[in-house]
């Protein structure tokens, strides 16, 4: 049971927007950190603790591999280290390819949640009526990837039980993947002419046609969405006094610690980890009801 | 499948580490290049580094840069200097043996690097290109003359006076705007 996923559409979606916005904007330690903890967070609640960590072992060495390519090619920064191909190599720019890197797998971390609560009939949902070919075409787009991934499961496993990669050689192995492959190209084809099909013959996109949908705007949804909008708005009264600055090069600036700032950073926390805390909080209560049973 | 594709990347790093070459020299090892002495016989040109323009425009300046400690008051990075002119030194062979004789630092772009088939010199002594408004960089002129060519592409002669000249405005306010320059100029050039 996910609870953030049971919130309206159009909350989730200004939410998501929100925090990819501020992620991208800024490189300031303290909020790409909140990214990235609010989006493992998130993950490690979706999903099962095995594939977490997993994913946290595959995403590190990712993390190793950007951070260790910025300083190949920035030079500038204060403090040299040593000098490569008569090239300085800085603590600045480590520590600033450090920084991207972090931002990159936050991200990711959200990307990756994100199907499972901003699914495609919420997404043509809210943009159906709108843009009904182009939400239709993006909401296609955003469940190719996975729907792919189950696909090649399942003809793989039939391919595999009908004897397709029962030779030891390595060539075989390659062309039975190969065949896969192609099966799934052709399959994908002909379900997206279905899937178009029956969206024309139930009338999609017409004028005048109402759709059922169980998404009501209850009074939590208003909650969520003021303390969304309050938090917004303190955010980006922080982001006017110059809170969220910070530099890299030629020296890293400090950080300010002012009242305001570090009010502007727990806020930028508290966003960011807003969903794990909504998912903890439900957690607890079932577990603390159950026990009563 | 993922990580198939770690794999590739990291080994695709480490070709290009291998065959970029890997020479890493500790810091006091990198500027102990020797500055030939100058003798009697031999060949010299000047060299000097300002940034006077940006004094002037330090309102558009990167705040992390209006520090005296990057801009110098007067302007001078490098006061008028006088090198020894090794036989086919290009401008840019006498800027790296400069600055790394006095310690200053520079980011250069090499020639295999761009359209221009010649070094650009990204920054010198943290001062970047647009660090002053997006139409700033550093410019150099020979004898007063704004040779209009990378400066790994020109070859001076002995007696020289070689400047390297911040712009913020893309050369208009040094009269080195590329559409002021005189057509024809009987320049020393590689190939």
């Amino acid at each position: 049971m996910i609870r953030f996923e049971k919130f309206h559409p159009a909350i989730l979606f200004i939410y998501y927007l929100l925090v990819i916005v501020f992620s991208m904007f800024t490189v300031h330690p303290i909020v790409l950190a909140g990214t990235l903890l609010g989006g493992v967070l998130l993950f490690a609640l979706l999903h099962p603790m095995r594939e977490t960590l997993r994913n946290l072992l595959f995403y590190f060495f990712v993390f190793i591999l950007i951070g260790i390519t910025n300083p190949l090619f920035s030079h500038n920064g204060e403090t040299i280290l040593f000098f490569l191909n008569d090239n300085p190599i800085t603590m600045e720019a480590i520590i600033y390819g450090a920084v991207i890197s972090i931002m990159l797998v936050g991200i990711i971390f959200w990307c990756k949640c994100y199907t499972k609560i901003l699914t495609s009939d919420k997404f043509l949902y809210l943009f159906g009526k709108m843009i009904p070919k182009l939400s239709l075409i993006l909401s296609m787009t955003l469940r190719l990837i996975p729907l792919f991934k189950q696909q090649i499961k399942k003809i793989s496993g039939t391919q595999k039980v009908l004897g397709l990669y029962s030779s030891e050689s390595r060539t075989d192995a390659l062309l039975g993947r190969i065949r896969v492959f192609d099966s799934l190209l052709s399959w994908s084809l002909e379900n997206a002419i279905d899937t178009a099909d029956a969206m024309k013959a139930r009338g999609y996109g017409l004028k005048g046609r109402s759709n059922f949908h169980l998404f009501r705007f209850h009074k939590e949804d208003g909650i969520l969405l003021a303390a969304i909008l309050i938090l917004t708005a303190l955010i980006a009264s922080g982001n006017a006094d110059g809170v969220f600055l910070f530099g890299y090069y030629p020296y890293i600036t400090g950080m300010l610690l002012t009242k305001k700032a570090i009010l502007g950073y727990l806020c930028m926390l508290f966003f960011m980890l807003l969903p794990s805390l909504l998912e903890i909080k439900e957690k607890i209560l079932w577990n603390c009801l159950r026990s009563k049973i | 499948m993922k990580k198939d594709l770690l794999m590739m990347f990291f080994g695709l790093l480490l070709t290009v580490v291998l065959f970029g070459g890997t020479k890493i020299q500790s810091v006091e090892d990198y500027y102990q290049t020797h500055v030939d002495d100058i003798q009697e016989d031999s060949e010299t040109i000047t060299l000097s580094i300002r940034c006077d323009t940006v004094l002037e425009n330090y309102e558009r300046l990167d705040d992390q840069l209006q520090d005296p400690k990057y801009v110098p008051e007067d302007g001078t990075i490098l006061p008028e200097t006088k090198y020894v002119l090794r036989p086919k030194d290009s401008v840019f062979d006498l800027l790296v043996r400069a600055t790394r004789h006095e310690q200053i630092q520079m980011e250069y772009q090499g020639a295999g690097e761009n359209l221009y088939g010649s070094a650009y010199i990204l920054g010198i002594h943290h001062i970047y290109e647009f660090s002053c408004g997006p139409l700033s960089g550093w410019m150099y002129r020979v004898n007063g003359e704004y040779p209009s060519r990378g400066c790994s592409q020109y070859l001076p002669v002995n007696g020289d006076h070689i400047e390297f000249i911040y712009t913020c405005d893309l050369g208009r306010d040094i009269g080195g705007y590329f559409l002021e320059q005189k057509e024809n100029k009987e320049l020393h050039f590689t190939q």
